[in-house]
């Protein structure tokens, strides 16, 4: 039976993400499901507008990432375009899109994921939050606010005091850099390298404890997928495509990302709205493969910083091998922010970066156009169609979110067979789950509830449906 | 795809004065947000927010243009409603 319904945003204030688990005639665990209600009409929503719009619509209409969304956006109407940006408006965008990134994962690891990681995952629900964290290691907290503040103020910077900036733009960004502001950037860079070593020393060193959870949390087989550069290194804004698969093998390298098409099916499952992207070549829902962080991690075959190589080095071993517990997408979080400073670091110290050639001028001159960078939570891909006008007719927008989501349920279920004992969720086990979600981050639609918790309902079930306890976060 | 909805600040709390907390309203339902991102945030100014905390403020004129398109989105939004 369908049903239309409207969406209507604060009926998303008040949602809750739903989990359900399903037992089988032997009360043991026989499927978990995520069910998330994104958005799904957005694409509808782009329709008719002109193709030069969409970069500030895509970044105002998700607030949560809107460097991301301005990155991928702008490189669509590029190829619409049929531009080839500026170098320097490439370099330029590159070090928003890197400072997006360390601002996302600190505010993911220091103040979504470090409760649990400080203070322990049964330790009490009241203060096992922020303020927590605060009372037991202030600095630790403060670390956090001050590396997001940097990659927010660097976005700032560049892109002036709003928002959402219109900076980037398609055929490149609106304004060259001046040597003013590089030089304020430039002066900020020590103090985040601080604060970045000194939390990877930690945390590594505190990752012993966490060895069930390193175990249990979505610790299984799955592809990897992600972009790298053109020698296969680490890469976040640009590149090819690379596939992975749990042993190391390189399923599948040097994909155009404007073909993805060809190798991305997208599956429709009844208990969600977002759709479950799947690698084509071994179909669904065998398909399934992460993105973010620790994929991208996974895919590399080094990293082109001298620090962050050092600890990619140390994270997957002496045998290069393919990190399979999504625990770890913390520590690839760290490693990703140490990447990010050195690199914004670097690029501004290139010589043509103050150049005032920074933006491409053109109409439409191709009616299709794809774009696909990486944002803190995985690859992104806009891809939109005009019609001669310039005024799009269709749009697809695969998010990192969207990748995830088969990886996500099978997570769930992992922990809920490691941890549900009997047929009632305890708290500790709500917990876990959440926390399984949280190594990927997700942005939900209803991401605007307490502090570091995530609005759930568990419910597990019977083999016939029969709802036999549940459990929810207020 | 997730909505970034913008929820206008209420009242501040300055208890703590690193961890400072805000009441925030989203078209009538309020919660509690973490400022301690935003610290310059005033009341009347809008703020984006992600799982407890805001991540940045939006002036009333550029949150009117984010409800418009949420509004506009709204008419058009003819979803299938997922069995669960």
């Amino acid at each position: 039976m369908s049903q239309t319904i409207t969406i209507d945003p604060v009926s998303r204030i008040e949602g809750h993400a739903k989990i359900t688990i399903e037992l089988d005639e032997q009360k043991q665990v026989r499927d978990a499901h995520f069910h998330i209600t994104q958005f799904r009409g957005f694409e509808k929503f782009c329709e008719g507008r002109p193709f030069t719009e969409m970069p500030s619509l895509m970044a105002r209409i998700c607030g949560i990432c809107p460097v991301s969304h301005l990155v991928a956006s702008a490189k669509a109407c590029d190829a619409i375009m049929a531009v080839r940006i500026p170098e320097t408006a490439a370099k330029l965008r590159r070090i928003m899109n890197l400072a997006q990134h360390i601002q996302s994962h600190a505010l993911s690891f220091f103040h979504l994921s470090s409760p649990d990681l400080l203070l322990g995952m049964d330790s009490d629900p009241a203060t096992r939050n922020i303020f927590g964290v605060m009372q037991a290691h202030p600095h630790l907290a403060l670390d956090g606010i001050k590396l997001r503040k940097f990659g927010q103020q660097i976005i700032e910077w560049l892109g002036g005091k709003r928002i959402h900036p219109a900076w980037i733009v398609p055929g490149g960004v609106n304004e060259p850099l001046t040597e003013e502001r590089r030089d304020q950037i430039l002066a900020e860079i020590p103090g985040a390298m601080q604060i970045i070593l000194r939390t990877l020393e930690w945390f590594k060193e505190a990752s012993v404890k966490y060895t069930d959870e390193i175990r249990h949390f979505a610790n299984f087989n799955t592809m990897f997928f992600g972009l790298v550069d053109e020698g296969g290194g680490l890469e976040m804004y640009d590149g090819v495509i690379r596939i992975v698969d749990a042993q190391g093998n390189v399923v599948a390298d040097r994909l155009d990302p404007a073909n993805y098409q060809d190798f991305i099916g997208e599956a429709v499952e009844p208990y969600s709205y977002l759709k479950s992207p799947y690698y084509k070549n071994v179909g669904y829902p065998e398909g399934i493969y992460r993105v973010g962080p620790l994929a991208r991690l996974n895919i590399a075959s080094h990293i082109g910083t001298p620090l962050a190589h050092k600890e990619w080095e140390e994270f997957r071993g002496p045998n290069k091998r393919v990190i399979l517990s999504s625990f770890h997408y913390h520590l690839a979080r760290l490693i990703e922010i140490l990447y990010g400073i050195e690199m914004i670091e670097k690029l501004l110290n290139e010589p043509d970066i103050l150049s005032d050639r920074v933006r491409a001028v053109a109409g439409p001159n191709s009616l299709e156009g794809i774009g696909v960078s990486e944002a803190p939570r995985g690859t992104l891909m806009h891809h939109y169609r005009i019609d001669k006008h310039g005024l799009i007719t269709w749009a697809n927008l695969i998010i990192a979110t969207g990748h995830n989501n088969l990886a996500m349920n099978k997570g769930v279920l992992q922990v809920a067979k490691a941890y549900l004992k009997g047929t009632q969720p305890t708290e500790g086990m709500l917990n876990r789950v959440e926390a399984v979600i949280r190594c990927y981050d997700p942005c939900l639609s209803c991401s605007t509830h307490a502090v570091g918790h995530m609005p759930l309902v568990l419910q597990v079930r019977s083999h016939d449906g029969e709802i036999l306890g549940e459990t929810a976060r207020k | 795809m997730c909505l970034a909805v913008p929820g206008k600040i209420l009242s501040i709390s300055t208890e703590d004065p690193v961890m400072p907390m805000a009441r925030v309203s989203f078209g009538g339902i309020v919660k509690e947000v973490n400022l301690a991102y935003v610290p310059t945030a005033k009341i009347g100014e809008y703020v984006i927010v992600h799982v407890g905390f805001a991540l940045s403020t939006l002036d009333e004129a550029e949150a009117g243009r984010v409800f418009k398109y949420l509004e506009s989105m709204g008419e058009l939004a003819e979803l299938e409603e997922p069995s669960a």
